[in-house]
């Protein structure tokens, strides 16, 4: 146990380095910041919500960092499309952020918010899920038939829709093979970013799929892109909750020890999947969230009352973060035993490289 | 055993109820009474 003096809390120091360390493997892995894990879990470990938020957003953007770098070095970010996201990202987190301080005007923030998290993750979960299932499929089906498989495969008309819109200008997005109007890109920006002032998170589960299935990115520049969108969102955020007193920077820095460690492995593990795996470890990640919230919601309309239901909610969302961390590595492990020819599960072989 | 390594459902299963059951355990030794 440590006292975190700014905090006010004393809270065991080794969890604080195993969620930095999990949340750090998951967010490198399928590019988000992990706040919808994570504060949950600071607020369960003693932390007030305030400090919660701000100790997350602190510790996302030290971990982004370490992410973005490493994926660039994997060749995962299209910079044309990070840049381009930038400025309508920052204006819809603005709006979102005022979105909620009107329903916080009307006294019932806290059930809209859970609702909106809970319907957005869901539809989100499905879609990704029954896409993903769809390529997993067509990748077995080529392999079957001694087809080559690449790295990715796609099945949503979506991107194609969207790749149409004659809005000039038209942007070439030569990492992501993309040719497509700014305006779409800005309008994903902003709508993922009104999601994420909203919702209070960094938006990178709204933000990967909107890159995939709208923009048309390959998911490993989905991931390594929107990493570069939280380091800034995140800092942005850090610079914001430390002016307001919210950030206890001993918290951050335990939390970072876990995450330096785990934002590494999370990012070369992508260099060991194919896209759809990414996009199963994403689906799995909503609908555990939507599974935590939904109770945390129900415990909240039922008066406070079920105790059950808040301590079920605390062990889902602990438990989603090492779920998270072991289908991810044992993916990698199957994809090295592939690798060297061993034995791995049949619906394993078209997910890995 | 075996379905739970062979079919996807099964190996998704078989991590969830591991990682519940060390959530369970890190609640037991570092949360209770902290809830």
């Amino acid at each position: 146990m440590f006292d975190f003096a700014i905090a006010g809390v004393e809270a065991p120091v080794f969890l604080l380095a195993l969620v930095g360390l999990t949340v750090g493997i998951v967010g490198g892995f399928i590019g988000v910041g992990g706040g919808y894990m994570v504060t949950p879990a600071l607020i369960v470990f003693g932390f007030p919500g305030y400090m919660a938020s701000g100790i997350d957003m602190t510790h996302i953007c030290g971990k982004g960092l370490v992410s973005s770098v490493r994926h660039r070095q994997l060749g995962n970010i299209d910079w044309t499309l990070a840049l381009s996201m930038i400025a309508g990202t920052m204006l819809g987190v603005e709006l979102g952020v005022r979105i909620l301080v009107y329903f916080k005007g009307l006294g019932i923030s806290g059930v809209v918010l859970l609702m909106t998290s809970v319907a957005l993750m869901f539809v989100l979960f499905l879609y990704t899920q029954i896409e993903t299932r769809r390529a997993h499929k067509m990748m077995e089906e080529m392999e079957k038939e001694g087809k080559e498989v690449g790295r990715e495969l796609q099945t949503s008309n979506l991107p194609r829709l969207f790749q149409t819109i004659p809005l000039a200008p038209i942007i070439r997005c030569r990492t992501a093979r993309v040719i497509v109007s700014m305006w779409v890109i800005v309008l994903v920006g902003m709508i993922t970013g009104v999601l994420a002032g909203f919702l209070g998170v960094g938006g990178g589960f709204v933000r990967v799929p909107a890159l995939v299935y709208v923009v048309g990115a390959s998911t490993h520049v989905a991931v390594g892109t929107d990493l570069v969108e939280i380091v800034i969102s995140g800092a942005y955020g850090a610079l914001r909750h430390s002016i307001e007193g919210n950030v206890d920077m001993m918290a951050v820095l335990f939390m970072i020890v876990g995450a330096m460690f785990g934002a590494q492995v999370g990012s070369i593990a992508t260099s060991y999947v194919r896209g759809p795996a990414i996009r199963y470890i994403l689906s799995y990640s909503l609908i555990l969230a939507t599974l935590g919230a939904a109770l945390r919601l129900i415990y909240v309309l039922t008066g406070q009352n079920v105790h059950w239901l808040s301590l079920a909610a605390v062990m889902l969302t602990l438990g989603e973060m090492l779920f998270l961390c072991l289908f991810i590595s044992s993916l990698v492990y199957f994809a090295v035993r592939r690798r060297g020819g061993k034995w791995v599960p049949d619906w394993v072989g078209p997910l890995v490289i | 055993m075996k379905w739970f390594i062979n079919s996807m459902l099964g190996f998704w299963v078989l991590l969830l109820v591991i990682s519940l059951g060390a959530a369970a355990l890190v609640y037991e030794i570092w949360l209770k009474g902290r809830i």
